[in-house]
C-alpha cells in the first residue's frame, strides 16, 4: 500500500485496525496504552508497539498531548497510518522526536478499504519519507 | 509549503532553538494539510491545562520557555485544571496543583496574558473583523469565525504554542475564502428557545453538518452573544464545526444565499422534537447529581447575574455541590457588585480560572454530574466513568435546591 509520508521514519509491528474515527484524548489511557473510548471499535485493545490504523482523527484538539504522554510513558504505537491526515498524530509525533527522541512514522492516504484487507495482528512494515510512504503487510 | 527567506532562517535555527522547534511543528503540519504558505496572525490562544497536557505537556511548554521562547503576538490562555486561587478548598492535591503551576510558570515566562478563560473574546483578547488569528479552544474558534468575522483554524495543542511563538500559522482550511462558504443549511422552527435549547441546537448541527460549514436560519432576533457562545460550543463538541453562518449576524453573510455563495445545499429542518432527542441522548441517568456544573464555556457577568436571581431564596440540597465556572475578571466583577455573595448565600460556589471539563472530576470523587452544557456532557460521557445528566438551568435549580 502506498500513502503520503507525513512524519518520516521506519517501523514494524502487529497491525491494530480501527474502522472508526479515533482519538487519544480521553480515548487511550497513557499509563497503560489501553484504548478506553466507549465509542471505539477497538476498546480494550492495547496500542503499545502496534502499527495503528484508523480512518480519521476526531474530538478534542488536545489529542496530540494525550498521544505525547503515552510516548513519555512508553505505551505508544510504533507507527500510525490513516486515511485522512490527522493533525494530532502529526504534532504528537513531531514533539515526540524533539522532546523524547522517539521516531514514530505517520502516514496518511491509506483508505479504510485498503487497510481492511490486513488481518488483525498481522506483522506490518511502515516506511515513511518526504518522497512517499510504503505500508507492507 | 513555500517558506520565505526569513522563515527558512528560523527553520535552520538562526532565530534560536524555540523558534526552530516551532518552525519544525508548523512546517510539518503545513505540509500535511497542503498549506500554501505561512501567514502572520494578530493574536494567539493556547492551552496550558494539566488534565489534557499531562506531564508530557509540562515538558513541551518548559522546553519552549527554557530555550528562550517568547510569544510574538498577544496570547491568551484557556482555563487551568484547578482554580488558581482557591484550589485547596476544592480538594485538589498538592501534587496535582504543582504540575499545573509548572504549566502556569512556563506560560508566564513565554509572555502570555494571564487571563485563564475559554471566552477570551469576552475578557482579554479582542481581534477586529477580518483579522487572522491562531486560536485553540474549539468554542472560541467558532465564535471568532462566526461572530467576530476573524479567520482561525482550530489549532491543536502543541501547534498553538508554536504559532504563538512565531506569530505565524499555515494558510489552509478556514483561512481560505472557498472553505468558509456554507455547504449545509439548517432551518429552525422550534418556537422560543431556553438556555438548554441553544446547546441542543448547536449539538444537533454539529452532528449533522460533519465537515461541512453550516448556515443556520430562524434564530430569534432576541438571541444574545452568550447564547451564541453556547450554541457554537455545543456544535464544536459534537463535530468538526469551526464556523456557523448566522444570516444578519455573521459579517459578510447578510442572507443565507450570501453564506452559500448562491449555491444550492442540503437543508435540514430543525424541530422541537430534534432538540428533545438531543436532550434524551445526553441524559444517562435519573439519579440525583453530586455535582451541578454551570459555565462550560465560562459564564459572563450577565449570566452570573441571571443565575443569582434564579438562586435567590433557595438552598442547594445536602449532598449536592453546585459550581459556577467563570473567568477571573468576571469573578472579580461579581464580587464587587454583590452577585458573588448572592450566589454563595444559596450554597453554590463561584470558581474561576478553571472549568469543569478539564478539572479532575473523577479523582475528586464525582459520580453523577448535571449540567446545561452539551459540551461538558459529551466530553465527560465519552470516558464512561461519570454519568451525565443534561437539562435546562431552571429545571436543574428546581431539582437540586429547596
Amino acid at each position: 500500500m502506498k500513502g503520503r509520508g507525513l512524519v518520516a521514519g521506519g517501523a514494524a509491528g502487529a497491525a491494530l485496525l480501527s474502522r472508526r474515527a479515533f482519538t487519544f484524548a480521553h480515548g487511550v489511557d497513557p499509563s497503560t496504552g489501553t484504548v478506553t473510548d466507549v465509542r471505539s471499535d477497538i476498546r480494550g485493545e492495547n496500542v503499545k508497539g502496534r502499527v495503528l490504523f484508523y480512518p480519521f482523527g476526531k474530538g478534542s484538539t488536545t489529542a496530540s498531548s494525550w498521544f505525547l504522554e503515552s510516548v513519555r510513558l512508553g505505551n505508544y504505537p510504533c507507527a500510525i497510518v490513516t486515511e485522512g491526515a490527522d493533525l494530532s498524530a502529526v504534532i504528537g509525533s513531531v514533539m515526540a522526536k524533539v522532546i523524547y527522541g522517539k521516531e514514530i512514522p505517520v502516514v496518511s492516504g491509506v483508505s479504510r478499504e485498503e487497510y481492511s484487507r490486513i488481518a488483525a495482528g498481522a506483522r506490518v512494515k511502515v516506511n515513511s519519507s518526504g518522497e512517499g510512504a510504503k505500508v507492507e503487510a | 509549503m513555500h517558506l520565505d527567506a526569513s522563515q527558512e532562517k528560523l527553520l535552520r535555527g538562526e532565530g534560536g532553538e524555540a523558534r526552530r522547534f516551532a518552525m519544525e511543528i508548523v512546517t510539518r503540519v503545513g505540509d500535511a494539510v497542503g498549506a500554501s504558505s505561512l501567514v502572520p496572525v494578530k493574536s494567539a490562544h493556547v492551552l496550558a491545562h494539566y488534565s489534557s497536557l499531562h506531564d508530557a505537556g509540562v515538558d513541551v511548554l518548559e522546553r519552549f520557555a527554557s530555550s528562550g521562547g517568547k510569544f510574538a503576538v498577544p496570547t491568551s490562555v484557556d482555563p487551568a485544571s484547578i482554580d488558581l486561587q482557591n484550589w485547596r478548598s476544592f480538594g485538589i492535591s498538592e501534587d496535582y496543583a504543582r504540575q499545573q503551576f509548572r504549566l502556569c510558570d512556563a506560560y508566564a515566562k513565554l509572555g502570555g496574558m494571564r487571563c485563564w478563560t475559554c471566552v477570551q473574546y469576552q475578557v482579554c483578547n479582542f481581534p477586529k473583523q477580518g483579522e487572522t488569528v491562531a486560536w485553540a479552544e474549539s468554542s472560541a474558534v467558532v465564535f471568532a469565525n462566526s461572530i467576530l468575522g476573524c479567520r482561525s483554524n482550530k489549532i491543536t495543542a502543541g501547534m498553538d504554542v508554536a504559532c504563538a511563538v512565531l506569530g505565524l500559522t499555515p494558510k489552509f482550511g478556514m483561512l481560505e475564502d472557498e472553505n468558509r462558504r456554507a455547504k449545509v443549511a439548517f432551518k429552525l422552527s422550534a418556537g422560543s428557545l431556553s438556555d438548554v435549547d441553544y446547546r441542543s441546537l448547536g449539538f444537533y448541527i454539529g452532528r449533522k453538518a460533519g465537515a461541512r460549514v453550516p448556515v443556520l436560519e430562524g434564530l430569534p432576533a432576541s438571541v444574545t452573544s452568550d447564547e451564541i457562545k453556547h450554541l457554537g460550543a455545543a456544535a464544536a463538541a459534537a463535530g468538526p464545526v469551526t464556523m456557523i453562518h448566522l444570516p444578519g449576524i455573521t459579517p459578510g453573510s447578510n442572507t443565507s444565499s450570501a453564506a452559500t455563495g448562491g449555491e444550492r445545499v442540503e437543508e435540514f429542518d430543525v424541530s422541537r422534537s430534534d432538540l428533545s432527542d438531543v436532550e434524551e441522548d445526553l441524559n444517562q441517568t435519573h439519579e440525583l447529581p453530586d455535582l451541578v456544573a454551570f459555565g462550560v464555556p465560562h459564564l459572563s457577568v450577565s449570566e452570573l447575574g441571571l443565575l443569582s436571581n434564579q438562586l435567590e431564596g433557595r438552598r442547594v440540597k445536602k449532598g449536592v455541590r453546585m459550581y459556577l465556572y467563570t473567568s477571573g475578571q468576571a469573578y472579580e466583577m461579581a464580587e464587587r457588585t454583590g452577585i458573588a455573595g448572592a450566589i454563595e448565600a444559596s450554597g453554590a460556589r463561584l470558581t474561576h480560572s478553571t472549568d469543569a471539563e478539564i478539572s479532575p472530576l473523577k479523582q475528586l470523587g464525582f459520580r453523577v454530574v448535571m449540567t446545561n452544557s452539551a459540551k461538558l456532557a459529551e466530553i465527560v460521557s465519552s470516558e464512561g466513568e461519570i454519568k451525565m445528566r443534561y437539562a435546562s438551568q431552571e429545571a436543574i435549580i428546581e431539582e437540586v435546591t429547596g
